[in-house]
């Protein structure tokens, strides 16, 4: 047998003195476990931090990947679009402060005239030397509105926002596969394909607002359409554009917008020819452009607004990490207040135990007790109530650890970055970047190590105690009434 | 019983404790000798503040004497260090108090469990052997009574059974029947009396009644801290089985003589 029979009685005896005062090492028992629950929340929270801090920083650093991607895609790319009449309307540098993705395209901003351009001008553009492919797309919105209130830093007021807006997409499976010409974030059914007719792709908030879903005929511009899949419109624009993709040719019909187009993605075959092509685009259309019907962009103007978007990540990524690290140095603090906290709790009991039972000490070392199984016995109390304690503060903390977590930690999120999408481009893949919501959970591990703990500062807590208890001198222990 | 009665269990020699309260020195015990021989029953009456508790104490090993030496057993354990001290108290000596100072947490057969608690005996022979001293001092069938359930006089007979757990050389009494009525007195200063006499334990009291020192063999009077007076006790009648009142015959457990009716 590893315990020795003595111990066991001193356990019986440690056990029964305590529970003679129920009341007391209730109140005890209460105080240190909160002590303790404080003490497991604690690494739960920084455990739980951390976890969504890589998550938030494996999602910047994807963000930043991607960004890239797409810097070096549009390289090549041109975009010419027929320019609108809005009372927005602006280089994009204009548009600090006003929510990102206002002004992204023709149709997913609010009131404008939209202005379109004959189908003839893919193949003239087509021609040019060095021109790899022209996409064509017909972007329009529908004829019902909705009236919206927007909150912007001038005010809020409301705005007329077309219900939807229809996207047509030249279904080449060529363009399909090398660029972005379709959502890429489809949630249910299937993308669309070279080929389809009378069929279209719906965003998510659509078909929640009609009440429709895969497979489902809805009704656009009195033409009847089969919903073949559901995409995510989130990321793409933080006004969440309700749209539907369809055939190139369906929306033409369907828009009344027969032979017109209103945004080509023209694509050189190199970078070192985009800016000829772009010249020669503007001698092309001189008339159209100085009317603003045509809008003519290359990557180098999108470039600026990729890069600063990358440097914001960056930055967004650099200040979780130290989001992260000051959050430690909090936890460390806390962590060695409640230690103290609890063996000083422990310290006091044991210490006024040991005072009301000098007379029991003086009998026991009249009897023939040791100094140490004096001091064992009364460690040994210690130690079962912190013990005790930390069994219920294990409760506590598995209950309210993120409570507890959530007022002792400081909450991790990019700093001011209040889970806006952002617009990576219409078509680029659908990331959001939220703050993240740390919720602390208390693994085993975490609750071996409080009951570790527990039993060390209780140990640690009555040794002076103990200590004291078994110097007393049985002679004036006797004497101690 | 032989004529070896003479060896001497306790003894101390020139025994002077010394207390210092603030400034003031004081002469608790002064060259103190005293033998208590082995089979004996010994009172040490005296009046308070003659020291009487401080020489239970050094003999109790409980508190060291500033000069002079106490033999228990044929060891010196006035210069014994504490941590040999505990196995003296735990073997040689058994204790009983005025005020009985059981553990109220424990069974009556927990708390003379308790001494030979730090003992090598296995637990089975253990809760046997505290039933059993349970049965001697008249508690059967009140093993698992807690202290509070016990009345006064109860509680002093399991502290008897404490004081014996270990087979002691002597057990040291400090006012066992000050904390008690009458009825119970006396009864407890027979169980005592009995001890002594059918198992042969020596037994030394300290009190201030001489009622109850009378019951004793052996009556030391204390006096400024030494030892004033001697005289033989009724207990020593007893021992010869013949009432001193009336010298006809008794019996050991007799509580009053047969013919006299006078208390023994």
């Amino acid at each position: 047998m590893f315990v020795d029979v003595k111990h066991l009685g001193a356990l019986t005896r440690a056990v029964r003195n305590i529970s003679r005062r129920k009341i007391r090492a209730l109140l005890v028992i209460v105080a240190l476990s909160f002590s303790l629950a404080i003490m497991i929340s604690i690494p739960a929270g920084v455990v739980a931090n951390q976890e969504s801090t890589q998550n938030l920083a494996q999602r910047l650093n994807s963000t930043i990947i991607e960004t890239e991607q797409q810097i070096n895609q549009s390289t090549t790319l041109i975009e010419c679009s027929t320019s609108s009449g809005s009372m927005f309307s602006g280089p994009p540098s204009d548009m600090s402060g006003l929510p990102p993705g206002m002004f992204d395209r023709p149709g997913s901003s609010f009131t404008r005239e939209e202005f379109y351009m004959n189908e003839s001008v893919v193949g003239a553009i087509g021609s040019i030397v060095g021109v790899k492919d022209v996409v064509p797309f017909l972007v329009k919105s529908s004829s019902e509105s909705t009236q919206e209130t927007i909150a912007t830093p001038m005010g809020d007021f409301t705005v007329s926002r077309p219900l939807y807006t229809i996207t047509g997409v030249c279904l080449n499976s060529s363009f399909i596969d090398e660029y972005y010409v379709l959502p890429t974030s489809i949630t249910a059914g299937r993308n669309l394909r070279e080929g389809d007719s009378g069929v279209l792709l719906m965003s998510l908030n659509l078909t929640e607002y009609y009440g429709v879903g895969v497979g489902s005929e809805v009704d656009v511009n009195g033409a009847s359409f089969m919903v073949v899949g559901i995409y995510d419109q989130a990321g793409q624009n933080s006004m969440e554009t309700r749209g539907v993709y369809m055939n190139l040719t369906d929306a033409q019909t369907t828009t009344d917008e027969t032979g017109n187009v209103s945004r080509l993605d023209v694509y050189a075959e190199n970078v070192s020819v985009v800016d000829t092509i772009n010249t020669q685009i503007q001698t092309m259309y001189s008339n159209e452009i100085n009317a603003r019907e045509i809008t003519v962009s290359t990557y180098v103007d999108r470039l600026a607004n990729l890069q600063s978007q990358q440097t914001r990540y960056t930055e967004l990524l650099n200040n979780t990490e130290s989001t992260v690290a000051q959050t430690q140095s909090v936890a460390t603090q806390e962590i060695i207040v409640a230690l103290a906290a609890t063996s000083l709790i422990v310290l006091f009991v044991m210490l006024y135990t040991v005072r009301e039972r000098t007379k029991e000490i003086g009998t026991l070392k009249a009897i023939g007790f040791s100094s140490w199984s004096v001091m064992s016995q009364f460690m040994l109390e210690g130690v079962i109530l912190s013990l005790a304690a930390g069994v219920v503060g294990i409760g506590i903390g598995i209950v309210g650890a993120p409570i507890l977590s959530g007022v002792l930690l400081p909450a991790v999120n990019a700093l001011g970055y209040r889970g806006t999408g952002f617009q990576t481009g219409a078509f680029g893949p659908a990331t959001s970047l939220g703050s993240s919501t740390a919720s602390a959970v208390v693994t085993p591990s975490i609750m071996l190590l409080a009951l570790g703990a527990a039993v060390l500062l209780g140990a640690l807590g009555s040794l002076y105690p103990a200590w004291r208890a078994s110097r007393t001198r049985p002679a004036e222990a006797m004497r101690y009434e | 019983m032989s004529e070896a009665v003479n060896e001497a269990v306790l003894k101390t020699e020139k025994v002077t404790k010394v207390y210092t309260m603030g400034k003031r020195e004081v002469r608790a015990l002064s060259d103190l000798d005293l033998q208590v021989n082995k089979g004996e029953f010994v009172a040490i009456m005296g009046p308070s503040g003659s020291g009487k508790t401080t020489l239970l104490n050094v003999l109790g090993c409980l508190d060291k004497p500033t000069t002079g030496k106490v033999v228990l057993d044929g060891v010196d354990v006035s210069k014994l260090p504490e941590r040999e001290l505990y196995k003296i108290r735990r073997n040689k000596i058994g204790f009983i108090f005025q005020t009985f100072n059981l553990l109220p947490y424990l069974s009556a057969c927990e708390n003379v469990e308790l001494p030979m608690e730090t003992t090598k005996r296995p637990k089975n022979e253990r809760r046997q052997r505290a039933r059993e001293l349970l049965k001697l001092v008249g508690l059967s069938g009140r093993e698992e009574h807690r202290p509070q359930k016990l009345s006064a006089g109860e509680q002093q007979r399991v502290a008897i059974a404490r004081a014996m757990a270990n087979d002691p050389a002597i057990i040291l009494a400090d006012e066992p029947t000050g904390n008690l009525d009458t009825e119970n007195k006396y009864e407890v200063v027979r169980l005592l009396a009995n001890l002594n006499i059918n198992r042969g334990t020596t037994i030394v009291i300290v009190s201030h009644d001489s009622q109850v020192a009378s019951h004793t063999e052996r009556m030391l009077l204390l006096r400024d801290g030494r030892i004033a007076k001697e005289k033989q006790g009724l207990h020593l009648v007893k021992k010869k089985l013949m009432c001193p009142y009336c010298g006809s015959k008794i019996q050991t457990n007799d509580e009053r003589c047969p013919s006299c009716r006078k208390r023994l």
